[in-house]
């Protein structure tokens, strides 16, 4: 299964070597959280009405959630007492509410976190429960409710769940790690993740550059007749959910259709240890493995980090930024957001904190458009990338629908490659806005 | 940790590839240094002027037509020097400079720079400039006389006096062998000299992948095929004249090539039919430069009937969730 291959891609300098053999630490708690009441896509979140500043909270407790079917609900990672409610940097872009958790050492858990029974004895129902309250969303990176995935509408016949661990972002290890670590832990969620969805199988996708995590996870399946590892090319974007579920089953899924459509479901590898977590102890989400990395990192590691622990702590357990640092990212260089500041909570999407030098930042001067087609080979979802953003220069918006900007995930590899460095991505985002903004009127 | 940085927060992606328009018309030019050295060997010191007086002649026109519109001269990007090479291959060694000079000259400065720089210009602008050449004759004829003090003569050359093999074939003189006209027969443009030179530059540029298969293949394939009905030996037909060159560096030119696979080899197919109705049809010379300008023009049709078709296109179903990210 594993010898299909997407057309397109690219093959960049991954630098994972700098983390891959690191395995996961748990970083000191921080003296202060600050928790986001938005980490999801979806409708975001409002304080409980017991939780004020000064209340009192423990490790695990329910702080925040929303009425909205699509939303997650947020938990304290530390215990201590609340000191501010309201707006505060975030990775996004725009200041978001949040709650501000000064800890006070003691690292106690709230006494309603406790396993939530025999799992094998679980309804579909209540693993879905289970999964929508302990505020788990896609771990890879596009926090989507794990929960609303697990949870298709009665017409969409779901078969296959494929687990994401690709991992083909250049520098990320954290889903390398998880893989090699909690192996058990991954098939033990994708088990749950199949029986809430009334799934027949599961596959577990894996670039062939982590060959260790191939062989651990293969071990761990061995007795299980209904769950396949497959070992994938390794190529950017492999982990793009349309690219691997195409490779992993054969199937393509509908454009601006869903995975759910070809009646698949995939999770990353770090949500099936998340779902694991809560389906075992009533765990919710309060920590997840974040890659520290990059020419401008100190000691570049895996860490366990507290959701709500700030950037500029992480940074300083990892022995701070060098002074040629000049890209700060949260998550990967192809698809990860560039921070003005270190003054942003880690949230349950962010996978990588990778700090770029000098070195590696081009900041060449753009060329005028040669026509090299490199964009168009290289497209994984056979797009013209160059004429979508000739469309978005001239404000020809309609014409970059037709061209179908609306099928681009920004995965990069187009601006990549492009000899003239023209910031194609930059172009579709700003048509893709544009054409959002006209077709909702 | 309280350190003051500034953070540059440009859009992902934040690495990029080593790739520059620079290094890749380097590339291009590296890959003309074969045929170059070929064509001097045979040509000498005629060669060497044609060369020479292109490459300045290129150079200084762009300047000059970037300082007229004031723009930033963009010498480094190496296009300037690739196309002054293209157009002095395309004469033969004898031509008065000035010819190749003018030449040059409304190729960089009309074709490219007048449409809009690099990247702007519908035509090969070495094609066009060669072709304004032949088109414009009477004119030049005319304006030849006044260059005509400025001739310079590098005293005589046995071989290049000799007739072109295309031209010996349509005589049905005896033709040289096969192997003599692939790696070397001293007669017609620099770049006709030798298609092995050719080939081992092309193999650079497909190494580098800057050029693919389907055009240079389709053009061949065509032209194969038509001398064959024809009735003709199709191996003269190829290692003859300038389609080596021009299926290999003129046709695959980024600039005025399609860029969608399928539309390269529509392009591909029409140019090789083109060629062979101008070489066996009509007996006209530079019927290789006529076709791939043909072609050229037709670009923006050929890419819109080739647009690439969506990934998981569908015919209208309803989608459940208007979010489809996950």
């Amino acid at each position: 299964m594993g010898s299909t291959v997407f057309k397109g891609g690219i093959h960049p300098d991954y630098h994972k070597e700098l983390t891959a053999t690191m395995a996961v630490t748990e970083m000191k708690t921080p003296g202060k959280v600050v928790i986001p009441l938005q980490q999801h896509i979806g409708a975001p979140c409002e304080p409980l009405e017991a939780i004020e500043v000064g209340t009192e909270v423990k490790i695990g407790q329910k702080i925040a959630q929303s009425s909205g079917f699509v939303s997650a609900p947020i938990h304290a990672s530390v215990s201590g007492k609340i000191t501010a409610i309201g707006p505060y940097n975030h990775p996004l872009g725009r200041p978001v509410e949040a709650i501000t958790i000064e800890s006070d050492g003691e690292e106690k858990w709230d006494e309603s976190i406790k396993p939530p029974g025999d799992p094998g004895n679980l309804t579909p129902e209540q693993i879905r429960e289970i999964v929508r309250e302990a505020g788990i969303v896609g771990l890879g990176g596009a926090t989507f409710p794990a929960h609303v995935k697990l949870s298709p509408p009665p017409e969409k016949k779901i078969d296959i769940v494929v687990i994401n661990g690709a991992e083909c972002e250049p520098y990320l290890t954290a889903d390398h790690r998880v893989m090699l670590e909690k192996p058990e832990e991954i098939v033990f969620g994708l088990k749950m993740m199949i029986k809430a969805l009334g799934a027949e199988k599961g596959v577990i996708g894996v670039e062939d550059n982590k060959t260790d995590a191939l062989k651990v996870l293969e071990q761990q399946v061995a007795e299980e007749g209904n769950i396949t590892v497959a070992s994938l090319h390794t190529k950017y974007p492999q982990g793009a959910e349309k690219m691997l579920i195409q490779v992993t089953t054969g199937r393509i899924v509908p454009a601006g259709g869903l995975p759910l459509d070809v009646g698949v479901v995939n999770h990353n590898v770090g949500t099936a240890v998340a779902i694991t977590n809560a389906v075992r102890e009533g765990k919710p989400l309060v920590d997840r493995v974040v890659t520290v990395t990059g020419a401008g990192i100190n000691r570049p590691q895996n860490l366990l980090v507290r959701i709500g622990t700030l950037v500029s702590d992480v940074l300083e357990q990892c022995g701070g930024l060098k002074e040629d640092t000049v890209k700060l990212v949260i998550g990967g260089p192809m698809m990860g957001l560039a921070q003005p500041s270190p003054d942003i909570p880690v949230i349950k999407g962010t996978s990588g904190i990778l700090a770029l030098t000098g070195d590696d930042v081009y900041l060449a001067e753009i060329s005028p458009c040669i026509r090299c087609a490199k964009c168009v080979d290289h497209c994984p979802v056979q797009l013209m990338p160059t004429s979508i953003a000739q469309a978005a220069e001239h404000e020809m918006f309609k014409k970059a629908e037709k061209l179908h900007a609306m099928d681009c995930f920004e995965c990069g590899c187009c601006a990549y490659v492009c000899p003239s460095k023209i910031p194609l991505v930059q172009w579709i985002r700003i048509a893709k806005a544009e054409i959002a903004k006209a077709n909702k009127k | 940790m309280n350190k003051v940085q500034s953070l540059i927060t440009s859009s992902s992606p934040h690495i990029k590839s080593d790739e520059t328009i620079s290094n890749a018309m380097r590339d291009v030019f590296i890959a003309l240094l074969p045929v170059t050295l070929v064509s001097i060997y045979f040509f000498q010191a005629y060669a060497v002027l044609t060369i020479a007086v292109c490459l300045v002649t290129a150079c200084l026109t762009e300047v000059l037509f970037r300082k007229l519109m004031n723009k930033k001269p963009t010498l480094y990007d190496w296009s300037a020097l690739v196309t002054g090479l293209f157009v002095a291959l395309l004469f033969q060694a004898t031509t008065p400079w000035y010819k190749a000079a003018l030449a040059t000259f409304i190729a960089v400065g009309i074709a490219k720079e007048l449409a809009g720089g690099l990247g702007w210009n519908r035509f090969n602008p070495a094609l066009f400039g060669r072709v304004a050449l032949v088109v414009l004759a009477p004119a030049y004829a005319y304006v030849n006389q006044w260059f005509q003090p400025l001739h310079i003569n590098l005293g005589m050359l046995d071989t290049i006096t000799q007739a072109t093999p295309l031209a010996m074939m349509r005589a049905g003189m005896v033709m040289p062998s096969v192997g003599e006209l692939f790696t070397g027969f001293p007669a017609g443009a620099l770049s006709e000299v030798s298609p092995l030179a050719l080939l081992i530059g092309a193999a650079y540029l497909f190494y580098k992948k800057h050029i693919s298969w389907h055009i240079p293949v389709s053009i061949i394939g065509t032209v194969v095929v038509l001398t064959l009905i024809a009735g003709q030996n199709p191996i003269y037909h190829i290692v003859t004249g300038g389609i080596m060159i021009g299926a290999f560096f003129m046709a695959t030119d980024w600039v005025s090539s399609p860029f969608t696979t399928k539309g390269k080899i529509i392009f591909g197919i029409c140019i090789g039919i083109l060629i062979v109705v101008f070489r066996v049809g009509l007996l006209i010379t530079e019927g290789v430069a006529f076709s791939i300008l043909i072609m050229n023009a037709f670009v923006p049709m050929i890419e819109r009937m080739t647009s690439r078709s969506q990934f998981g296109k569908i015919k209208a179903v309803a989608v459940p969730m208007a979010d489809n990210k996950s």
